[in-house]
């Protein structure tokens, strides 16, 4: 036991210029102390993706990831045989008197075996982390596929066999609750919920993110941020706007918000007409909340 | 550090143990993985943290977003509960005499305690869990809901309605999945190589897709409904992609596009305004007769669905109605008749306009609550039972 490692790794994302509030660290600690997968779910643009990618970094593994779609299916995330070129070699083999049953054993070989990137994950010499992003949008097949990587670390091949993990890699799932995912693949992992951060948090990312952003700007943009957030938008907008949004900004040398600047850029923040156009509509009574004055002149 | 660990193994683990029961009564589907990974999970951490100490449980023992959000309120809750039951146990050595009543409080608390940490949930309890507050929400009338209530269902009537949409055919086509290899096209590619297969084709079922016309009286006779037919007629549109709404009084009005461009309380806005005679009196037959004229060559085929919501009160012409709905039966797959009064035991289809078309319709259902309701969309997916059987 180390009382050591918990804030050790609360640096270690910070170093990354993932800020956390103690929640995400802990559940991370845990995935990787219990060996189990972590499941993220939350709404889009927190940083639910960047919490692999940072974990990757920092523990400098290699990052192997899948993105999830409507009808992936075993061939693309866990292995498939390579059709082609087994003919071809069936071909060759002709002219030659050979062994039958050698011969099958040859064609069903690693040698033919395309790897996707879960076999890929579990076959690596080193630990690595696996990213399976937006698991809700594949079918609910594909999560039956996943379980028995999930739980026993292995992949089995009907005509070669079991393949066990040669490390066991480090699994995150992400999530954006766009179809309730089932019992069982929650039961595997451990879950972690990401919400949209409050001011301080929010400023915080902002502040190691686009360190030269003037730093009214940054709290002026995270006030605004926390005001749009509250209306009713087809599109809540998530960190990652914000924080383009504070680049967009800095890069145009601009020390304050206001009107007119909000009103060219909300192109960043807001990626829906009609949100805009309310947006639009609301804008004084955003800058009354937010409590930014516009200068005249 | 293990020393804190040994100090008081019994002491941790089963609070722990008891923390997991208290959860499962709350509804937490923790099972012994879980009590077993909260243990291993205690071994990493320095305990004498408490935040360390709940976080990590959370992360363990809660497995989706409502469990997080509620879990620290239950831990407060549990630790309340424990210290309690350990207070309660311990004035009860030391001292038995004063104040009777409220050791004899003390003592109710720490039995209620023992009993929910034993798994014997009190009769209240049994009650509140073995109704989920859907079930009881489905066979409720749609007039006595609230709207946030009425959301809720419309919410799932429409999860349904989107399901029923879609049925496979039979016919088949390409797939890039590899469900069921397609023979004959692999065979007929093979052709160009000279016979040697080199791609696998493969196909899956054709989706049907189901048409709906729906017709939706809004008279005044209706008035007491309308708030349910306007989340209805929503619901439905957003469920299906093949649908075209029309409301009628003494008119008729296509409403589809207005729905489809625009949210919610904006369109119904816009319908009642365009629709003069909303919640005026009612002429199903003209109506009806010119839905047939106008529109009927395009929107009628054998794969429509015509569902028609009205109360049957026609201060039109009989004979005209006949005609219109005999079209009706004739050019669709089924008529559906919602009548809002055929929730009433009693009920009999007593209205002129309701008699004249009773012939024509293929069911005739009441949707007064969501289960009469869930009983219509399954209609959708049957054929035409000539015999014709009529729900309630």
């Amino acid at each position: 036991m180390n009382t050591e490692e918990v804030p050790q790794l609360k640096k270690m994302l910070r170093e990354q210029g993932y800020i956390d509030d103690g929640s995400i660290a802990m559940s991370l600690f845990l995935a990787m102390k219990l060996e189990k997968p972590l499941l993220i779910e939350g709404p889009a643009g927190v940083g639910k993706t960047e919490i692999a990618k940072v974990m990757a970094k920092s523990m400098t593994k290699d990052l192997i990831r899948l993105q999830c779609y409507e009808g992936l299916d075993s061939t693309h995330a866990l292995y498939e045989w390579n059709y082609q070129h087994q003919l071809l070699f069936l071909k060759m083999q002709e002219q030659k008197e050979q062994d039958l049953a050698a011969l099958e054993a040859t064609i069903f070989s690693e040698k033919f075996l395309l790897k996707r990137p879960v076999l890929q994950a579990i076959l690596k010499e080193d630990k690595s982390v696996l990213l399976i992003d937006e698991v809700d949008r594949a079918d609910e097949e594909f999560e039956s596929f996943l379980l028995e990587v999930l739980s026993d670390w292995q992949v089995t091949i009907p005509e070669i066999g079991t393949i066990q993990a040669k490390s066991k890699p480090q699994i995150i799932l992400t999530g954006n609750r766009t179809r309730e995912l089932s019992e069982a693949l929650r039961r595997r992992c451990l879950y972690l919920w990401i919400d949209y951060p409050d001011f301080e948090k929010e400023l915080a990312i902002v502040r190691s993110k686009v360190p030269e952003a003037d730093a009214k700007l940054g709290e002026q943009i995270c006030a605004f941020m926390r005001e749009l957030r509250e209306m009713k938008l087809e599109k809540t907008p998530g960190i990652s706007e914000t924080i383009d949004w504070a680049r967009a900004l800095a890069s145009l040398h601009l020390t304050h918000l206001d009107k007119q600047i909000v009103e060219d850029t909300l192109g960043v923040v807001l990626k829906d007409w009609q949100d805009m156009r309310h947006t639009q509509d609301a804008l004084s009574e955003l800058f009354e909340k937010t409590g930014v004055t516009s200068r005249i002149g | 550090m293990s020393n804190t660990l040994v100090k008081r193994p019994t002491e941790l683990s089963s609070n722990i143990v008891l923390l997991c029961r208290f959860l499962r009564t709350k509804g937490f589907p923790v099972t012994a993985t879980e009590e077993a990974d909260a243990l291993r999970a205690m071994t990493y951490l320095p305990i004498q943290k408490e935040i360390y100490f709940k976080r990590a449980l959370k992360a363990v023992l809660t497995k989706n977003r409502h469990q997080q959000s509620v879990f620290d309120d239950l831990y407060v809750e549990f630790r309340q509960q424990l210290s309690r039951a350990t207070d309660a146990k311990l004035k009860d050595v030391e001292e038995r005499r004063p104040q009777q009543s409220d050791s004899q409080k003390r003592q109710a608390q720490f039995e209620s305690l023992k009993d929910w940490l034993n798994l014997h949930p009190s009769e209240e309890e049994k009650e509140v869990s073995s109704f989920s507050g859907i079930e009881v929400l489905t066979k409720k009338d749609f007039v006595d809901l609230s709207e946030e209530e009425m959301h809720l269902m419309m919410r799932l009537l429409q999860k349904m309605a989107r399901r029923m949409a879609h049925q496979k055919s039979r016919l088949r086509i390409r797939s890039k999945k590899r469900n069921r290899l397609d023979l004959k096209k692999t065979i007929r590619d093979s052709m160009r190589n000279g016979g040697s297969i080199q791609e696998l084709h493969f196909s899956k079922r054709k989706d049907k897709k189901l048409k709906v016309v729906l017709l939706c009286d809004v008279s005044r006779s209706m008035d007491l409904y309308s708030r349910f037919l306007v989340h209805l007629i929503y619901a439905f549109q957003n469920a299906y992609d093949k649908i075209e709404t029309f409301v009628f009084s003494t008119a008729l009005h296509r409403v589809s596009p207005l729905l489809d461009n625009h949210a919610f309380d904006q369109a119904f806005d816009m319908i009642s305004d365009r629709v003069p005679q909303w919640s005026g009196g009612t002429t199903i037959g003209s109506c009806l007769h010119d839905f047939t004229r106008d529109y009927g060559y395009g929107m009628l085929d054998k794969k429509t669905i015509v569902l028609i919501l009205s109360d049957g009160w026609d201060t039109g012409d009989a004979a005209q109605m006949k005609k219109a709905m005999k079209h009706l039966y004739k050019k669709s797959k089924k008529v559906i008749w919602l009548n809002p009064l055929a929730g009433n035991p009693d009920f009999e289809p007593e209205a002129l306009g309701m008699k004249t078309a009773l012939p024509f319709i293929d069911v005739l259902a009441s949707a007064h609550n969501f289960e009469s309701l869930k009983e219509v969309l399954y209609q959708f997916r049957k054929k035409r039972n000539l015999l014709k059987t009529q729900l309630n």
